[in-house]
């Protein structure tokens, strides 16, 4: 477990990695949409951090350049990080499917 | 993740979370695209948040949905599970280990093959089975991790049964260790019930949630370093704990199952859902602690009565996180003196039902509690239309109303434990469905008794 040093007759330690292996399932990221016209993009929101002030200025934002862009309201996806994350987090891709989302804005992190 | 579904996708991110932000991502195994909010919403005026959606947190959404696809980050290769990465002085070990951001700031015992080695033969597991891959860093809760991280905090081979079943309880997926790093800053404690709590030489009386007993002490100090070395929640310089304070490692609880006994009680592991003698460990967040709570007399109502004003004068403002999630726990440990007193007037549920019916708070308090911290759209109105409240949330619409604090009897927790020689308890508040308390049976190893002989 230790050996001492010739130098200073202190031990020394083998130590193993502390970490464990990742086990990551990596993928690359979705392809962009460089023209939103037409396109249906979905809000996600965790109902905190002033979202229902934000959401709809960055809507307001985007259709300004792409006025045939659709938005899904985030209320139609329900809270993804509250009492019912994980019912809602398993819901999301159906709801997704259904209103043929081509792009989603997600948050709030802050 | 949606971005995992084949949908671009554009995050709002709060500039003080992009290192937190970077941490999940390399967990996710997905490239994020993300829109920074400079600042903090919550203290912008109507204004100043306009100038920066429309300056640049918009721009940057419509740029990361519609510009170039974000690219992943190079893998790094990481040495092996297991394998001896450094071969040195215990200072020179000390020194790297603090570099690589692998300690809790304290020094470490060498994790030797040797010392983790008698970890592993507390348990009939092999090394490598892992109980999940744990968030937000995606790696593996292996037996060999555990074993080694309660190496370093300077626990004792036979504590490994109860290391593996704190990692067991803390990759539940309803326990949310993924939460760990929220801004609240709140801390796990560790919960032993049954006969271990003895063999381990856990402290349950007077000075128990001090440092100084070598089973609480360490066996706290591993959750913290499990936290931070297979989780990945460290603080600065390092990333993924965004606790704003934040609050140390607290040592591991245990009860004083004797003293509940005896007064007719059932034991805090009876309460979990275990039979009286089963060996137990609960997770349990703690985000704010009373202060200590003194109460005298042979009335059990006296005691409760000042319970209910202490634990309500410390936990009502944190209160409207539970009422938003329908959730939150209140951990008493009562002393056996004042236990001893309640007990031969009321049962447990007769405590937990006063509790629920006086401690309240006004409507409008509570609103304005949540409206501050991050959630200016909360209404009592609509967490009972979704089913999240029951329906005396909304008895009336006078915001003058008094509401319950304790959305539950059935939340309150409550464990015999501290000195007996003094007529002290003390509170302890879960971080709504942060960490709530989650319970595992400790799988001893079939050689058991044998091996811990040895080690005595």
């Amino acid at each position: 477990m230790a050996r001492p040093t010739s130098k200073t007759n202190e031990p020394r330690y083998d130590v193993l990695w502390p970490l464990s292996r990742k086990a990551v399932e990596r993928k690359d990221a979705a392809n962009r949409v460089p023209d939103l016209n037409g396109k249906v993009v979905a809000e996600l929101w965790d109902v905190i951090f002033r979202g229902e002030e934000i959401y709809p200025l960055v809507r307001e934002y985007i259709k300004k350049r792409f006025p045939g862009v659709k938005f899904v309201n985030y209320n139609e996806f329900g809270n993804f990080h509250g009492a019912r994350e994980h019912e809602v987090s398993a819901t999301i891709p159906d709801t997704l499917r259904a209103y043929k989302v081509d792009a989603a804005i997600v948050g709030i992190g802050a | 993740m949606v971005e995992k579904l084949g949908i671009p996708t554009a995050s709002i991110i709060g500039s003080g979370f992009l290192k937190q932000a970077e941490v999940i991502k390399k967990g996710l195994g997905v490239p994020l695209a993300i829109g920074v909010y400079p600042g903090a919403p919550m203290v912008d005026s109507a204004a100043e948040l306009k100038r920066k959606v429309e300056e640049v947190l918009a721009p940057d959404l419509l740029r990361a949905l519609t510009g170039e696809a974000p690219t992943a980050d190079e893998t790094v290769a990481e040495p092996q599970a297991g394998e001896v990465i450094l071969s040195g002085t215990f200072d020179e070990i000390q020194e790297h280990f603090h570099r690589q951001l692998w300690t809790d700031g304290l020094p470490i015992v060498p994790p030797t093959r040797e010392r983790v080695d008698a970890f592993l033969a507390f348990t009939d597991r092999k090394p490598e089975d892992s109980v999940r891959i744990l968030p937000q860093e995606g790696r593996e809760a292996s037996m060999l991790s555990i074993a080694i991280n309660g190496v370093m905090s300077g626990c004792r081979p036979e504590y490994m049964p109860v290391l593996i079943a704190i990692i067991e309880a803390m990759a539940d997926p309803l326990y949310r260790v993924e939460d760990s790093g929220s801004t609240p800053g709140w801390e796990p404690v560790v919960i032993v019930s049954g006969p271990i709590i003895k063999e381990l030489d856990l402290n349950f009386g007077q000075g128990m949630m001090r440092v100084g007993r070598q089973a609480n002490t360490s066996i706290g100090r591993f959750v913290r370093m499990y936290l931070r070395n297979i989780c990945g929640f460290r603080i600065p310089p390092g990333a993924g704990d965004k606790g704003s304070i934040g609050q140390s490692f607290l040592v591991a609880m245990a009860e004083d199952e004797d003293s509940a006994r005896a007064l007719g009680w059932p034991t805090y592991g009876q309460d979990r859902g275990f039979a009286a003698g089963e060996n137990v460990v609960t997770l349990h967040s703690v985000v704010a602690i009373t202060s200590p709570m003194y109460s005298g007399g042979d009335q059990a109502a006296t005691h409760v009565q000042q319970w209910t004003d202490i634990i309500g004068g410390s936990f009502t403002y944190w209160a409207h996180t539970g009422f938003k999630t329908g959730l939150w726990s209140p951990l008493i440990v009562a002393s056996p003196s004042i236990a001893g007193v309640i007990a031969k007037e009321w049962t447990k549920d007769q405590v937990r039902q006063y509790l629920y019916e006086n401690m309240k708070v006004t409507a409008e308090r509570a609103t304005h509690y949540a409206r501050m911290t991050s959630t200016p759209t909360f209404s009592f109105e609509n967490l009972v239309k979704d089913g999240i409240l029951p329906p005396d949330y909304t008895a009336s619409n006078d915001p003058q109303r008094l509401v319950n604090v304790i959305i539950d009897p059935k939340m309150v927790e409550i464990l015999v434990a501290g000195d007996p020689g003094r007529n002290q308890s003390r509170a302890y508040m879960s971080n709504h469905v942060q960490g709530p308390p989650t319970s595992r049976r400790v799988v001893l190893p079939k050689k058991w008794q044998q091996l811990l002989a040895e080690k005595k």
